[in-house]
């Protein structure tokens, strides 16, 4: 019906060893609003950045109108009409609003009108970014970018944590764009929005465009299973044991936590001999949960019942004294990179006053039991951070083994782990469960879920939205409920 | 909670507390300075005004360079090397000779440190390594200029700073004027103009700025020069003042730590991005006033030293604790 105003083809980006796009062929064309979808990981962000300009292709060519241009920095991208409002609005903090558009020459009586369509016409232009909501600034950010006039507009995740009044400000927006013939590239995770809105979506997995399908066709159950690919058959797994669930005594309790925009009040039980499960799209607050758990952080409000008493930490060591203990995402922050596999397993110890006149009397031997425990190779004597980054987070797991615990938090903990390691790792798991351990444990990798937990709460924009007993659930599930589709397929 | 709804003067007062309070602290400094000693008059005036004048300058171009993200550990060095250059040069020549080459050292140091600024970047090594570094480059280059104390500069020179031909005396129109131009004219770059704002913005948040298009490379640079260009000043005036060049590489160490100093005092965060130049012109001039304060209370200058350290610590303390919590409360 109309002409392309956007093309790609063959955009490809690695980082270091990791692939994040292999090959992306996208065709947006004018007075179309065009979703991108994908899991996590599929590349929407890297994308995203490459078509804003914030880091260049390493493969593949980017035409607006036929022409093919060059975008190697975000001022390239703007001058060629593209303009992206991204998910952490590009607004100084230190500097007022009005401040922040002298800075980037944005056309202020553009900026104004846009304002005053948002609702937001009486805002003083001389607040610090800093002291405005998150949610107006996605707003003021958009006004920018649409004081650019752009042929190709890009939100990324605008609407997300966007009250439903200040989504349909959005909403109006792409509309009035398409009405004009200019292009919407819109990413979200709210798959209603898309099959609203959207005349067009492409579908990413694993760093490739997948599908080009018109969204209001097939509904959510088309668009997921775009997003998954062929299901694979669920591996059958052989947990030891059946129900484990509810029968220990509640190792950890959380009761109505709430932390900033992150949290917004979540309530959980683990119990002693349970893998409990939490499945989320990145950003979703899973973070900040865990930080709170592990006595990283404080909450606003709510609390936290370790074994029934009051966890009131002032740092991580409150929680670990309590018997709580976290592998966090980032395995080298958690390690000491440059010491060996013994002194990492040791360094928990470091804190016992009895270490202070000497080496702690049972070190050794819980250190070996560990190694033995874990299978760590330890082969590369020297350090942690020359060891693979399977072995890295035997380590991080087994200082914890060796020092002892209670409840274990694992945040994303096979992240980029082979998959034997990968079966290990589940393995010792379900042992230390058995063993009355209670773990709680966040992954990016759904299929993990029903291999390994025996509940699993799904997390959506600060709140648990959905509980599914583990080992019945699937990916879909997991995902339309990950979505905020909550109506879906609620408890499977 | 919604911010559209400010009442214009609290919200003025609120964002410009501290500015406020370290001018209202300079105030009552200078008002309990008159009761130390038995008169206080013109004279006290310009020597105040006149000698607080190198930190002033030396302040406002450390805050520059820290409110981009960085540091300059070699500021003082610059500093030296201006005043060694600028009295070799200057001695025994015209007003209207040394006024111009005055400006040339000026534009010298902003070049030069602008240079500094670049290394940084293309270098990716931290600002504090970078200038660690180009400080013996500056302190030797001075002392290769000028081996030893000397030198001068015209009358007029010295009186353009000072207030008279001699360096001392009772007027203090020039150099107060002289701490009010480059204060206003920083302000108004900073705070008005692309170039300042980008300062600010690399500063507060780099990734944010880079997205939002501002070249956040040449930001950097900028800075750099602001800063250099400033040390240069505060080495003519040094030079205007003792009427000679001095190349002692420990003056410009102790002043590159006083210039530190009196940006936390006056507001400025060592994480980049906040603070005014206004705030900081009063932390220099206070600090620089502790000194005949606590020389007219009776305190010897070693005892003097270790409480204005203390001070600093205690502001730095103060300052780096509302800055946790402000990160903490999101």
């Amino acid at each position: 019906m109309s002409t392309t105003l956007l093309k790609t083809t063959g955009i490809a980006k690695r980082f270091g060893p990791v692939v994040a796009l292999k090959s992306v062929d996208l065709e947006v064309a004018a007075g179309e609003v065009h979703a991108v979808l994908g899991a996590n990981g599929a590349g929407k962000s890297t994308l995203v950045k490459i078509l804003s300009g914030v880091f260049p292709p390493d493969r593949g060519t980017i035409a607006v109108n036929g022409e093919p241009i060059s975008v190697r920095r975000p001022r390239d991208a703007m001058s060629a009409g593209l303009a992206t409002v991204f998910q952490d609005p590009a607004l100084v903090p230190d500097l007022t609003l009005d401040e922040n558009f002298r800075l980037t020459r944005a056309d202020l009586p553009s900026i104004r009108e846009s304002l005053a369509r948002f609702d937001l016409a009486s805002l003083d232009l001389n607040t610090p970014v800093s002291e405005i909501p998150l949610e107006t600034l996605r707003l003021i950010d958009l006004a920018r970018a649409l004081s650019l006039d752009p042929q190709v507009l890009l939100l990324d995740e605008i609407t997300a944590a966007l009250p439903a009044d200040k989504a349909e400000h959005v909403f109006d927006v792409m509309r009035t764009q398409r009405e004009r013939g200019r292009s919407v590239i819109f990413i979200t995770h709210r798959l209603d929005e898309v099959i609203q809105l959207c005349d067009q979506a492409t579908i990413l997995r694993d760093g490739a465009n997948v599908a080009t399908l018109d969204p209001g066709a097939g509904g959510h159950d088309v668009l997921v299973e775009a997003m998954l690919g062929a299901v694979p058959e669920r591996r059958e797994t052989k947990r030891s044991t059946g129900n484990a669930r509810s029968d220990g005594a509640i190792a950890l309790k959380a009761e109505g936590l709430v932390s900033g925009d992150h949290v917004k009040g979540v309530d959980l039980e683990l119990h002693a001999g349970e893998i409990l499960g939490v499945a989320a799209l990145e950003g979703q607050g899973q973070e900040r949960l865990f930080e709170l758990l592990a006595g990283d952080r404080r909450p606003h409000e709510g609390r936290i019942l370790v074994d029934g008493s009051e966890l009131r930490a002032r740092s991580p060591y409150d929680a670990i004294s309590k018997g709580v203990v976290l592998v966090p995402a980032d395995r080298l922050r958690a390690l000491l990179p440059n010491r060996s596999v013994r002194e990492n397993l040791a360094a928990t110890f470091y804190n016992r006053i009895t270490s202070w006149l000497g080496t702690h009397r049972d070190e050794p031997q819980k250190v070996d039991g560990a190694i033995d425990r874990l299978d760590i190779d330890i082969r590369a004597q020297g350090r942690v951070r020359q060891l693979s980054g399977g072995n890295q987070q035997k380590v991080v797991i087994g200082r914890w083994l060796a020092a002892g615990f209670r409840t274990l938090l694992l945040f994303d903990p096979t992240r980029g782990i082979d998959i034997q390691t990968k079966q290990q790792i589940y393995k010792l798991l379900r042992e230390l469960a058995d063993d009355g351990a209670a773990i709680l444990m966040y992954t990016s990798e759904l299929p993990e879920i029903p291999q390994v937990c025996d509940r699993v709460l799904v997390m959506y924009d600060g709140q648990i939205v959905n509980e599914q007993d583990g080992p019945q659930a699937t990916e879909q599930s997991m995902l339309s409920a990950a979505h905020g589709l909550q109506s879906a397929e609620s408890d499977a | 909670m919604t911010p559209t709804r400010t009442v214009p003067i609290p919200a003025f007062l609120r964002r410009n507390a501290w500015d406020l309070g370290i001018w209202l602290l300079l105030v009552a400094l200078v008002g309990y300075y008159t009761t130390l000693i038995p008169s206080f008059g013109d004279f006290q005036m310009a020597s105040i005004s006149k000698n607080s004048l190198p930190l002033v300058y030396l302040a406002i171009g450390q805050a520059i360079i820290v409110i981009a993200g960085g540091i300059d550990l070699s500021i003082g060095s610059q500093m030296v090397l201006s005043g060694a250059v600028a009295a070799q040069v200057m001695d025994e020549r015209s007003f209207v000779a040394t006024l111009i080459l005055g400006m040339i050292i000026v534009l010298g140091g902003a070049v030069l440190n602008g240079i500094v600024g670049w290394v940084v970047n293309v270098s990716a090594v931290p600002d504090i390594v970078v200038t660690l570094a180009t400080s013996f480059i500056w302190s030797g280059m001075a002392l290769v200029v000028l081996p030893s104390p000397g030198g001068g500069t015209s009358p007029g020179f010295r009186e353009l700073f000072t207030g008279s031909e001699f360096g001392t005396g009772t007027n203090y129109v020039n150099s107060m004027v002289m701490i009010v131009i480059p204060m206003v004219l920083f302000v108004y770059i900073l705070r008005r103009r692309r170039v300042g704002l980008s300062v600010y913005a690399i500063g507060s948040d780099r990734n944010a700025a880079y997205l939002s298009g501002v070249d956040v490379r040449v930001a950097k640079i900028w800075s750099y020069a602001f800063g250099g260009a400033m040390a240069a000043m505060a080495g003519l005036a040094t030079m205007a003042i003792t009427g000679i060049g001095d190349p002692r590489a420990s003056v410009g160490a102790n002043a590159t730590l006083k210039s530190v100093a009196a940006i936390v005092l006056g507001g400025v965060a060592l994480t980049g991005g906040t603070g005014s130049i206004v705030g900081v012109v009063a932390a220099a001039i206070v600090l620089f006033f502790l000194n005949p304060i606590l020389s007219a209370k009776g305190i010897d200058p070693n005892t003097a030293q270790v409480m204005e350290g203390s001070l600093i610590v205690i502001v730095m303390m103060i300052a780096g604790y509302s800055e946790h919590r402000r990160r903490r409360a999101t």
